[in-house]
């Protein structure tokens, strides 16, 4: 026997006590709650500039805590809540439309996550993406085109390509 | 049709009162988002962890226990993809390899920051039911609970595959079928 094919009994909706007899929807979710919870997402946003400062602020403490530790545990152990940090920060930028701050935080998650770095190369890049995101956020810069983002990502692309 | 009356049309909502769904999210604020959208749509027990291995946990108790009186039967599992301590990756392979029914059948919806379509190609490959990308959206949300409850998909068990049927619809082919598997080959099993 090649495949097998399950066929499951629908729990969810006997869970309801509804039955489907064609391809229609016999439900959906109610259209008052999807307008309550679009509300919500509205009101996250209004809160995402001050919660991305807040974490900028852990971020940056974080990183004046590491930057001169020698190769240890504490730094590991810094360096993954700076990659915590900036997951978290790229989560609100995306959802509140900061852009250019979802791309740096972004950028800089991916190189802590994804990249064996030496400490020197960590100093650099870590200390270029911290720079421009405090810049970003102070100057609430949203965009990430224009002079201003260009000049910030290629400040950030040429401590990155030293390393490369 | 008077502003904010009710289509005669439009099917009932859903009285999810019974149902339990698990998120599982790192961030806590979109945690605490993702919690007060499904209460606003009238989900009746919302859990929350915050890595894989904090979900291995309560899934390992709920689901083992789904008779119990006292402990609920995760229904839908909502999961972040990129998670310190366990990402979502894990957390689907572990579910969709266990050896317990209540487990590897459980619909999975992945939601992910990524917007690549590598990533949502690896969550399809690893047995998601649905899958959702970030900024997260009422109508994204409401519509791949829809789909779970809706459409659910026949599972596929293959030995390079377990998970549910990756092909949405039947499609019409307007040449040569070169697939190799025959009727004969394909064994369906009805689960009660």
């Amino acid at each position: 026997m090649k495949i097998q094919l399950i066929e499951l009994p629908n729990r969810l909706l006997d869970k309801m006590g509804l039955v489907k007899k064609d391809d229609l929807n016999v439900g959906q979710v109610d259209p008052k709650g999807i307008a309550e919870a679009e509300r919500m997402v509205e009101n996250l946003k209004k809160e995402c500039p001050a919660a991305i400062s807040g974490y900028l602020e852990e971020l940056t403490k974080a990183w004046e805590d590491m930057r001169d530790l020698p190769d240890n545990d504490e730094r590991a152990e810094l360096s993954e809540r700076i990659f915590t940090l900036a997951h978290e920060i790229k989560d609100l930028a995306v959802l509140s439309d900061a852009h250019l701050t979802a791309y740096f935080s972004e950028s800089l998650r991916d190189y802590i996550g994804e990249t064996e770095l030496n400490l020197e190369a960590q100093r650099v890049i870590i200390q270029a993406h911290v720079d421009a995101m405090t810049v970003v956020n102070k100057q609430q810069l949203k965009d990430a085109e224009g002079e201003m983002a260009e000049e910030l990502k290629g400040m950030v692309k040429i401590a990155i390509d030293k390393y490369k | 049709m008077f502003p904010g009356a009710r289509d005669p049309n439009a099917p009932e909502a859903y009285d999810l009162s019974n149902f339990t769904v698990l998120v599982v999210e790192d961030s806590t604020y979109m945690s605490t988002l993702m919690a007060s959208m499904l209460k606003a749509f009238s989900v009746g027990d919302i859990m929350e962890c915050h890595n894989a291995k904090e979900a291995i946990e309560v899934l390992t108790v709920t689901q083992a226990r789904s008779k119990s009186r006292f402990i609920t039967n995760v229904d839908i599992v909502l999961m972040d993809w990129l998670m310190p301590g366990g990402s979502g990756e894990e957390l689907l392979n572990w579910i969709r390899c266990h050896s317990k029914d209540e487990i590897k059948f459980m619909p999975v919806v992945v939601i992910s920051g990524f917007t690549t379509e590598k990533i949502v190609a690896a969550a399809r490959d690893l047995g998601a039911n649905e899958t959702l990308v970030k900024p997260i959206s009422a109508k994204g949300l409401a519509s791949r609970i829809c789909n779970v409850i809706e459409h659910p998909r026949p599972f596929v068990n293959i030995k390079t595959y377990f998970g549910p049927d990756r092909r949405r619809q039947e499609q019409v082919i307007n040449f040569e079928d070169r697939r190799k598997t025959t009727a004969e080959e394909i064994q369906v099993v009805k689960k009660k």
